[in-house]
Parts: structure tokens; C-alpha cells; sequence
């Protein structure tokens, strides 16, 4: 496993052409949809200036005119930056995962699927499922694979508008566990416990009976962080030792984002919800800044170093 | 009149709560209890195989052989109170942690297919063991809480309910340092 410096050696040093080659694309790109974006809205204005002259303007066409000019803005700059965003897909973050291990496989255009999302039971059932990046591999022995998700759930109101709300986005993670188990055991971010206070927090999650009993676990630092469910406190104990529960809250620490696991049948299931869409370029910053190329490159080593950081790989038990 | 009537049955209401909730807790206690003695005796019915197979390369570590044995024969004995298998617990599991590093000096055994079968089953039984001790010490926590609190502390002491003792648990999985972090 690459340390991170050694990583962001290679991405300033061996990378550093095709990072120039791609910085002059996004300039140019950039430089087409400003243009364009500029005549579209010097476009609106005139048209509106014109209209208003004869008093023909209502607040619904103004409206009407200001969606437009975003949304055909919108378009414009998905078909300006397709190229770009594969090509830097292509040309750093395929190298980068190649270099970190090169028998891992990744696909930028393809993600977990939604067989796997559902199995894990973090979420409820989406009604559209996208994501990208899809990376699988074998690391120590330990079949891996993760992928950027976004799932999205369907809602229409009375008139028969229909509106997306987003249930998960962000990275999602699939590995064996080396351990045997038969029950499910869930750990979700504690949210009830931090807004409410210790005694109606844990009130409130023992109500939740869908995921099976609240188990109270002896790790006050993870408990402050967590809330657990399991169909079998011993067996959630027997998953969760003590030091997998330390090495679970420096995950939460290193990616510093909500975090929520499943046990389901011999998988580990790890969601951490970024809110975004990760490994994409930049835009409107250099791609050379380094915030942006740590960025890439300590969500990478993180992601496929959870093997390592869990201890995934432990061959102690009678699990083979 | 109908006043005080509602008020004697909100009491009496109180009072069953109270009283179900420390028999619920009292269950608690014993039934994960029963789980922690078919672990312990999981990993019991291991030892006799484990000291077959290593005691012919280890010489000279007879007297820890013996002990695992004599404290297996202990516990196996009828009528043993659940404070002495408490005991018994934290004596076989020093036992077998010194046993399991002692193997680590024989590369014979080390190698030997059987003996590193039986190391990885005895480590998933101590893993379990673990799981249920430390499930055990929760559900003794929340009873003992129970009994010494107000206003179920009252309804404990009528009903006779004794503090319950807690596993010890063992020094090697209560310190978690992690050394690469000391030298950072």
C-alpha cells in the first residue's frame, strides 16, 4: 500500500503532463461556456428590453425565460465538459488507482449495484439509482468493490409534479468480513442522541423496531458517534470487538462525513455520505491546486486501505 | 372519592412496571449468563484435543499443560456457581493466552496443520467468550442500576434482588494502544 506522500509524488510528478494537457482543456472549456453563457443572458436581456417596450411582460414569462437561459446553460456545459471529465477520469484517476494497487479494476461509467445497495438494508428501496466510479478488486485476499452512488427517491405532489429527493449520495462499499455471523447488525450515525440529549436520544432510538434490539455497547467515545441495532446483542458484540469499534470511529474521523455500516450475510456494507459526487475535475480551480489533489488521493488510499484500516484481512478465525 | 380511586390505580400500574421491568432485567442477566456458559464450555470441549496435539512437541511446558487440564476437570465438575465459573473464566483464560505464546516459540507447531485448525477455533470461541462477556456485563449494569436507583431501588429491596458481580475483563483486551500511533 502507497503512503499518501508517495502518492502525491506521483500525481505532481508522473501525472504533471497530462495534468497540464487537461488544466489547458478546462481553461478552454471554461472559456466556451462563459461565452456562451454570456450571449445566452445579453440574449434574455435584449429580448426582455425589447418586450418591455411594449408592455407585454408578465412575472410568469419572466420566470419562464430565467429557467430556460439556466437550464440551456446547464446543457450546454454538460456537452462542453464530457470530454474533459472522461479524459481526466482516463488520464489521472484510473493511474492513480492502478498506482495505489495495480490489480484493482475500475470502470468510470459503472457503479454497485442496485441488487447490492438494497442488500445491505441501510436505506430504504430507491426509485433511481446513479452513480460512477466503480472500483473492484481483491486486496490481501479480501474481495473489495466501491463505487460513487446517488439514490434518489420518486415523490409527486397533487398536481402531478414529480420531485427527487435524495435518500444517499456518496461512497459506497462492499467487502467480505472475515468473521462468521448469521444475524444482522446495523451501526448508524447517532443523530437522535446528539439532538435530543442522552435520556429521550436513547428513548427515541430503542423505538426503532424495525432494525431489530438498540444495543448499548461498552465504547462511550463510539456510543457518543453511533447507535447500534442487532437481531443478537451477543453476536453484535462478537462483530464489533473493542478495537474494531476504535478503528471505526477513525474512519469516521479521517472521512469526516456521516458513516453507517452493515453485518449482512458474511458483507460489511460502509456508507459514507459525501453529499456529492466524488473523483470528478474541477471547474472553475486548478487542478494542480494541491487541496483538490489531496482530496482525490486521500479518499482513494482511505477507501481501498479499509481492508487494512479494519483489519479485514485478519485470517485468525476458522472462516476461510 | 373517584378521585382517589384513579389515583390507587396509576399506583398500582406504577408499581407492576416496576416490578415487570426488574424481572425483565433479572431474565436479562441469566439468559445472556446461559449464553456465556455454552461459549465457556465450547471452548472446554476443545482443550482435551489441543493438549493432545501440542503436548508431544512441548516439553518443557508440562505444568502449564496440567493446569489447562486441572482447570477444565474444575470445570466441568456438577454444581459449580456461576461466581466460581466467573473465576474459573479468568483463570483458563491466562492459562491458555501464556499457552498460545509458548506455542509461538515451537516452529513444529506452528507449522502443524491441526494445532493452527484448533488455534483458529479457540480464538473465535475467545472472541465469542469476549462478545458474551461483554454483553453480560451490560445486562449486570443495567440490572444493578435498576436495584440501586430510585424508585425501582424500593421495589428491588422487597423483592429481595442482590447486586450481581461483572467479568473481570482480561488486561489484553482492556488496553488498546496502538503503537504505531506512540511513535508518530
Amino acid at each position: 500500500m502507497k503512503s499518501i506522500s508517495a502518492l502525491t509524488d506521483f500525481y505532481y510528478k508522473e501525472l504533471y503532463p497530462k495534468l497540464q494537457e487537461l488544466e489547458s482543456q478546462r481553461k478552454r472549456v471554461r472559456f466556451r461556456v462563459l461565452l456562451i453563457s454570456a450571449f445566452i443572458l445579453l440574449f434574455g436581456i435584449i429580448l426582455l428590453g425589447t418586450l418591455a417596450k411594449e408592455n407585454r411582460i408578465g412575472f410568469e414569462f419572466l420566470v419562464f425565460i430565467g429557467i430556460a437561459s439556466v437550464g440551456l446553460i446547464g446543457f450546454i456545459y454538460k456537452y462542453l465538459s464530457a470530454d474533459y471529465i472522461q479524459s481526466f477520469k482516463d488520464q489521472i484517476i484510473k493511474p492513480l488507482i492502478y498506482e495505489i494497487d495495480p490489480s484493482l479494476h475500475y470502470l468510470k461509467n459503472n457503479h454497485v449495484n442496485s441488487y447490492q445497495f438494497q442488500a445491505s438494508q441501510l436505506f430504504s428501496t430507491p426509485d433511481r439509482l446513479r452513480g460512477n466510479d466503480h472500483i473492484k478488486g481483491v486486496i490481501d485476499s479480501v474481495k473489495i468493490e466501491f463505487s460513487d452512488l446517488h439514490a434518489q427517491k420518486k415523490h409527486k405532489d397533487s398536481k402531478g409534479r414529480t420531485s427527487w429527493s435524495t435518500i444517499f449520495q456518496g461512497l459506497f462499499i462492499i467487502s467480505e468480513f472475515p468473521k462468521h455471523f448469521h444475524g444482522k447488525t446495523f451501526i448508524l450515525p447517532d443523530s437522535a442522541q446528539k439532538t435530543f440529549g442522552s435520556l429521550l436520544g436513547n428513548w427515541l432510538q430503542s423505538k426503532n423496531f424495525t432494525r431489530g434490539e438498540l444495543i448499548k455497547m461498552d465504547d462511550v467515545a463510539f456510543e457518543r458517534e453511533f447507535v447500534v441495532y442487532s437481531e443478537d446483542q451477543i453476536e453484535a458484540r462478537y462483530l464489533l470487538s473493542t478495537s474494531l469499534m476504535q478503528k471505526i470511529l477513525e474512519l469516521r474521523h479521517k472521512s469526516a462525513h456521516p458513516l453507517s455500516i452493515a453485518f449482512v450475510g458474511s458483507h460489511i456494507y460502509i456508507a459514507i455520505e459525501y453529499g456529492k459526487d466524488l473523483f470528478e475535475p474541477t471547474f472553475f480551480s486548478s487542478l494542480l491546486d494541491y487541496k483538490i489533489a489531496m482530496e482525490y488521493i486521500k479518499t482513494l488510499n482511505m477507501t481501498i486501505g479499509i481492508v487494512n484500516e479494519l483489519k479485514l484481512n485478519q485470517k485468525l478465525w476458522s472462516k476461510k | 372519592m373517584s378521585v382517589s380511586l384513579i389515583i390507587a390505580i396509576v399506583i398500582v400500574i406504577i408499581l407492576v412496571f416496576m416490578y415487570n421491568s426488574l424481572v425483565g432485567k433479572k431474565n436479562q442477566v441469566e439468559n445472556i449468563f446461559a449464553s456465556v456458559d455454552t461459549m465457556l464450555k465450547k471452548r472446554y470441549d476443545l482443550i482435551p484435543n489441543l493438549v493432545a496435539s501440542v503436548s508431544k512437541y512441548m516439553e518443557h511446558e508440562k505444568s502449564l499443560l496440567t493446569e489447562v487440564t486441572e482447570l477444565r476437570a474444575q470445570a466441568n465438575k456438577p454444581h459449580v456457581s456461576d461466581a466460581q465459573k466467573i473465576a474459573l473464566d479468568a483463570k483458563m483464560s491466562a492459562a491458555l493466552g501464556s499457552l498460545m505464546v509458548a506455542v509461538e516459540e515451537y516452529p513444529d507447531l506452528k507449522a502443524n496443520e491441526n494445532v493452527m485448525h484448533l488455534q483458529r477455533s479457540l480464538n473465535e470461541v475467545e472472541e465469542q467468550i469476549s462478545a458474551a462477556r461483554r454483553a453480560y456485563n451490560q445486562a449486570v449494569t443495567d440490572y444493578n442500576n435498576a436495584i440501586e436507583m430510585i424508585p425501582t431501588n424500593f421495589m428491588a429491596s422487597a423483592m429481595n434482588y442482590k447486586r450481581k458481580e461483572v467479568f473481570v475483563i482480561p488486561e489484553n483486551e482492556r488496553k488498546n494502544v496502538n503503537v504505531k500511533e506512540l511513535f508518530n
